[in-house]
């Protein structure tokens, strides 16, 4: 009999964002600005050799931009992202979270200046395992889970 | 070795971006220059944006650089400037920047002085940034604990009063933490010091230990910093004072203090500590505003590439 399998379907063209930590394949997703109608396949919690478990998002006809690429890797750092086309894969790379970064984050911190001027975040990244930033006007830690996204 | 061309241009934005050796050289610089005055600072226009109330770090700014013949401009509260017809304090800091060589500023919003320092051409000074930072504030504690104990290192601390909104506290607390104190801090629960600074002190190594009970602290002092619980970081009137009489620092609390405990206070106060103190040898928190005029001069003349001269 054969050994049965969990398998999303190949994309023709599009992007496909692999080795997403298990759980957080919805949250990559909500800051990815996609157009109506984009055509979306995304597996939750499938069994993985590296991380055990796994999302993966496979986006058609929609390659991410440079900030959304940021975004991802700071929810799930050490992520996959291919691009690929007529079914192949013509660029690969992990995504990682920058050692420090303007926008992509708000800070939490209601007392921070940032929130009555008109200018984006600054944010170093703290800590990398687990994740956490520190925004560079107050100071205040953030952790991965308390992320709020520009 | 640290010169003074090592602050010359400098921004001081938070007491993190002081190393120790930076530390003692000011106030190695303070001493120098507490009894000078003359016209090193001629010419010179430091203005002072002040979007919060300051008595004791506006004058004492002030009166360090009249002394050193350079002048002042500025405004002492946020109604009196354009942020009152809604121009933003990057706008503010751009104009004035032209009109003057150093600038001061408070605000009653965190990070305020680094987003001031990406605007400016001149050093920015953070004179407290919400309860973020004030590192000015800090380098006077550090002056008036090494002119009352005679130095700095392996001291017993003793912080009481409101941890949580006390920058003073956050930015000595961060400080100290290159000077092996011994720190113990005296709260309410509610009013405890920020997660944030625990780590620091956790991550450094520096021994502290949170207590309630002020009494039950005072034995191990050298140093006493007593700290106003602050009524405007209280958006419910019933709450502060429930807790403003929490801990108030009197003479018969003080009898359970080592004879040579130094007492300090960034001040105002209002009840922590009780005025039949003022008359104790130790009690020092007024000579404690009085050096700030030293540092101040120090620092700005440092600041401004002047102190060459004196150093």
């Amino acid at each position: 009999m054969a050994k049965p399998t969990q398998q999303v379907a190949k994309l023709k063209e599009g992007t496909v964002l692999d080795h997403l930590r298990a759980g957080t394949g919805l949250r990559c997703l909500r800051v990815i600005n996609l157009p109506p109608g984009t055509t979306v396949t995304i597996g939750i919690n499938l069994s993985s050799k590296r991380l055990e478990r796994k999302d993966i998002v496979k986006i058609e006809r929609y390659e991410l931009s440079e900030a959304e690429a940021a975004k991802i890797a700071l929810i799930s750092p050490d992520a996959t992202l291919s691009i690929i086309r007529d079914y192949k894969v013509v660029g690969k790379h992990g995504l990682h979270p920058p050692i420090a970064f303007r926008g992509l984050l708000k800070c939490t911190n209601p007392a921070c200046i940032v929130h009555t001027e008109r200018v984006p975040g600054a944010f170093v990244v703290e800590s990398r395992e687990p994740l956490a930033v520190r925004c560079d006007y107050c100071e205040r830690s953030i952790p991965a889970d308390q992320f709020v996204f520009a | 070795m640290v010169t003074a061309r090592d602050f010359a241009g400098r921004d001081v934005l938070t007491v993190g971006d002081f190393r120790r050796d930076e530390l003692l050289f000011l106030l190695d610089a303070a001493d120098k220059f507490e009894q000078v005055t003359g016209t090193l600072l001629a010419g010179r226009v430091v203005a002072a944006l002040f979007f919060e109330p300051s008595t004791r770090t506006r004058l004492s700014f002030e009166s360090a650089v009249g002394r050193l013949g350079g002048s002042c401009i500025g405004f002492a509260e946020a109604g009196i400037s354009s942020t009152a017809k809604g121009e933003t304090l990057a706008d503010t800091v751009r104009v004035v920047q032209g009109y003057c060589d150093l600038l001061l500023l408070r605000h009653p919003k965190e990070g305020t002085a680094r987003l001031a320092a990406e605007f400016a051409d001149v050093p920015v000074v953070n004179c407290g940034d919400g309860a973020h930072q004030h590192p000015t504030q800090t380098f006077v504690d550090l002056y008036t604990i090494r002119r009352e104990c005679g130095r700095v290192d392996g001291l017993h601390i003793v912080f009481a009063g409101d941890l949580r909104y006390g920058r003073a506290v956050h930015s000595l607390v961060h400080v100290l933490t290159q000077f092996k104190a011994h720190v113990t801090l005296v709260s309410p629960p509610f009013l405890r010091l920020p997660q944030e600074q625990l780590r620091a002190l956790d991550e450094t190594g520096v021994e502290y230990r949170e207590m309630t009970d002020l009494e039950a602290a005072v034995p191990e002092a050298d140093i006493l910093y007593m700290t106003r619980v602050q009524q405007e970081r209280f958006t419910d009137p019933a709450e502060y004072l429930k807790f403003r009489d929490a801990y108030t620092l009197d003479l018969e609390i003080l009898k359970r203090a080592r004879q040579q405990v130094v007492i300090l206070h960034p001040l105002p106060r209002v009840t922590e500590i009780a005025t039949e103190v003022d008359a104790h040898p130790h009690a020092a928190y007024f000579r404690q505003a009085h050096y700030g005029v030293a540092v101040r001069k120090a620092l700005i003349a440092l600041l401004l590439g002047k102190a060459e001269k004196i150093l």
